[in-house]
């Protein structure tokens, strides 16, 4: 028998990655070149042995639906499996498709399952994580429930409307706030909960008898004086995907070697579906440099510091710099592109500068022509 | 209408001595190829692509990997029911005790009871070595309209060349009415590509006798298709034209791997409609250092680069150290050039590392060197003694 039940999460209600997520949800968005970034947290919870995956999705599945099959990410399809729900119900409106409301939509799923424990975590999230370690702390402190933190110094421009923990002694949780980016110091939740797997049904019956508009993090907010709360902090590399700099900024942090290793290695490999697609071309009088590249790619001009996705083409003449473009998407002759992040099967050409901002990364539309 | 069943059989047994330590642990249809696939993964493509659903692989020499790898039939798309990859090695039978395959036809003919049951109509045999894209299906086609018994692919190649290979003399039909082997003085440059459809049938009786023939060397170019011709059989050649290359040297397989590097490389593995399925490994996205330069380089996915490179093909999970520099070479799976290393004309063999600041290699050498662990160490050995 399992221990863990693991649930991928629904973004939470704070993330809105402009433009992106007009296709799909931003989990479902490709991420360094080669992966999507719900690939991590699925990777987290296969890595850990854990063998039934629930991924919750809400708005436009397609892109989700198409990319997980079990098969991909290394578990035993057939002693375990990778389940992607949906809250079948129609909602009058968005502020009702919370978390809550999907695992009330299937709430049989939860029901059926017979592993005492649940590891529930947000698809937005970038970390590594061994979700076995968070259960052993979890029963050590005979914790009701476990929040997985961060503590960062950057809270000022990252994770905004996240949840801050304060923590009391023991690390026990005495309050859950939102950051607002008023301080550089936080302890940032990571919106990652370990319980019994009771208890989240319990919380579900309660979070819907307080308010339909509640999530899991509302109801787990008002619990802290009656359930022992306690936090597990991570430690390493961990970006919250909730919005279009942040997408812009985890990419470009990831495109570092040492980072990237740091993150991904053969005892945690990251697993995705292949593509089959063929190595990728550098012709002469290609320049690139401080850059991630996934394959397929024809690269003829000049690529800095950016991370660049299946089957892009980079014509001769085109500079590219700190920018983040999705598979296979165009930049012809002549093209300057920099601080940009350019959606899929995007077209760039007569065009001589398409500049942004580093703290405002400028986006151009899926299937754009420029 | 039944659709014609046709099952593929790959020879994929042979050693393949001539790449040298390349195949002292692996077949040869096992050996990287191209930065991300393996020799072998192109006949599976193509008979994939071609919608066949039954392939056997005779395998035979070192084929502990190459079976568990070919056994991942959904890698290819071929898993599919009623179909799939047999891993076919010679094996104990009821009426007889364990040998070896003898040839290539007593591979298939040892096979007959597999092709007995898949009842094949008709067998196509391939080789498990060489690179190329095929339609096999548009060769059954062509096998069905000519009403030949036997249907071999050919190629046109350089008449000075054509006495390295197998060459058909042909009639206006293109008729096969001779075939010889590596022919002093070639009368036609159409040379077999190993690539043969038969009608089951005809093809059972002819090796059921060809086992008994204690003469015979049970090989198909030497055995079967001489007979063939001898008893007036139809033997059609079907003209391939498009990239093929037999990867069986150093060399040729160095110079394969070049070939993707050119413009006019026309075996285009980009192309969407004729993709090369290859076994994943979960590896990072290739990753380019503040200090790289690349010029003119094929690399794939884990590979780290931030040296120089030129003019060469990267395998999975390869890295080029700082201040290192990689010029017409290939760095097999997993190879590391340490920092300020120089490798030119080289093949280096998987996973080994080449020691930080050596020099292997020249760019006036006619050789293409391969990259062995007792050649790193024999050059370690030299630079100690120069002291």
């Amino acid at each position: 028998m399992d221990k863990i039940l693991g649930i991928v999460n629904l973004e939470s209600s704070g993330v809105h990655v402009e433009g992106i997520e007009d296709y799909r949800p931003v989990s479902a968005a490709s991420f360094l070149g080669r992966y999507r970034v719900l690939d991590f947290m699925i990777s987290n919870m296969t890595n850990s042995k854990v063998n039934n995956i629930q991924v919750y999705i809400k708005n436009r599945p397609r892109s989700t639906i198409d990319h997980i099959t079990g098969t991909n990410y290394n578990i035993n399809t057939k002693k375990g499996h990778i389940q992607i729900l949906h809250g079948e119900k129609a909602f009058s409106s968005e502020v009702y498709n919370t978390d809550i409301a999907n695992f009330l939509a299937n709430k049989e799923f939860i029901e059926e399952s017979d592993a005492p424990y649940v590891v529930i975590a947000p698809s937005h999230f970038v970390y590594i994580q061994d979700f076995n370690a968070l259960l052993e702390h979890h029963v050590e402190t005979k914790a009701d429930v476990t929040i997985m933190y961060q503590s960062v110094s950057n809270a000022k421009e990252a994770f905004n409307n996240c949840d801050t923990l304060e923590l009391g002694e023991n690390k026990e949780v005495k309050a859950i706030e939102k950051n607002r980016g008023k301080y550089k110091n936080r302890d940032i939740s990571l919106e990652c909960y370990c319980m019994s797997r009771s208890l989240l049904l319990d919380l579900m019956e309660k979070a819907r008898k307080t308010s339909s508009l509640y999530w899991l993090s509302d109801i787990i907010a008002d619990s802290v004086d009656e359930l022992k709360v306690m936090a597990y902090q991570h430690k390493g590399y961990a970006a919250c995907i909730n919005s279009l700099k942040a997408y812009y900024d985890a990419n470009l942090e990831l495109s570092d070697y040492y980072t990237l290793k740091g993150l991904i290695n053969d005892d945690w490999p990251i697993f995705t579906k292949t593509n089959d697609t063929c190595p990728t071309l550098y012709k002469e009088g290609a320049k690139i440099q401080g850059s991630l590249v996934g394959n397929g790619c024809i690269i003829e001009g000049e690529v800095i510091n950016s991370v660049i996705g299946r089957n892009c083409v980079i014509k001769k003449g085109a500079v590219v710099k700190d920018s983040v473009i999705l598979p296979s998407s165009l930049v012809n002759r002549g093209a300057k592109i920099e601080n940009a992040v350019i959606d899929r099967y995007a077209i760039i050409s007569h065009i001589k500068e398409l500049k942004g901002d580093k703290d405002k990364p400028i986006y151009v539309k899926r299937r754009d022509r420029i | 209408m039944k659709k014609q069943k046709m099952v593929a059989m790959i020879l994929a047994g042979g050693r393949g001595t001539r790449l040298f330590d390349l195949t002292k642990k692996v077949a040869k249809p096992a050996v990287h190829f191209g930065g991300k696939y393996r020799i072998i993964d192109f006949p599976l493509s193509n008979c994939a692509n071609s919608n066949i659903s039954t392939v056997g692989v005779l395998v035979q020499y070192e084929s502990v990997l190459l079976n568990s790898y070919i056994a991942r039939d959904h890698v290819w798309g071929l898993d599919i029911a009623g179909g799939g990859v047999y891993c076919l090695p010679p094996r104990e039978k009821d009426s007889t005790g364990f040998g070896e395959y003898r040839g290539t036809a007593d591979a298939i003919t040892q096979n007959l009871d597999f092709l007995d049951q898949e009842e094949a109509e008709y067998v196509l045999i391939l080789s498990g070595d060489h690179i190329y894209k095929m339609n096999y299906d548009k060769m059954l086609k062509a096998h069905l309209d000519s009403h030949a018994d036997a249907t071999i692919a050919v190629l046109e190649v350089p008449l000075k060349e054509a006495s390295r290979f197998g060459i058909m003399n042909c009639d206006d039909s293109d008729q096969i009415v001779e075939f010889e082997e590596k022919p002093k003085e070639p009368k036609s440059n159409l040379a077999s590509m190993g690539i043969y459809i038969f009608n089951y049938k005809t093809l059972r009786k002819y090796l059921k006798e060809d086992e008994k023939n204690s003469a015979s060397s049970h090989d198909f170019g030497k055995d079967i298709i001489p007979t063939y011709l001898k008893d007036g059989l139809k033997l059609q050649a079907y003209r391939f034209k498009g990239y093929w290359k037999d990867v069986g040297t150093i060399s040729s397989l160095w110079e394969a791997n070049m070939d993707l590097l050119s413009d006019k490389d026309t075996l285009d593995l980009r192309d969407p409609s004729w993709k090369i399925y290859t076994g994943d490994n979960n590896a990072i996205p290739q990753i380019l250092g503040p200090d790289a330069q690349i010029d003119t380089a094929y690399i794939t996915q884990g590979c780290a680069v931030n040296g120089k490179v030129k003019h060469s093909v990267l395998f999975t999970g390869s890295r080029v150290e700082g201040k290192a520099e990689v010029s017409d070479s290939v760095i097999m799976n997993g190879a590391v050039i340490g920092e300020g290393a120089k490798v030119t004309r080289c093949v280096v063999m998987d996973n080994e590392k080449v020691p930080a600041g050596m020099v292997l290699g020249d760019k006036n050498s006619k050789d293409i060197l391969l990259v062995t662990k007792a050649v790193i160490n024999a050059k370690k050995a030299e630079e100690q003694a120069n002291g």
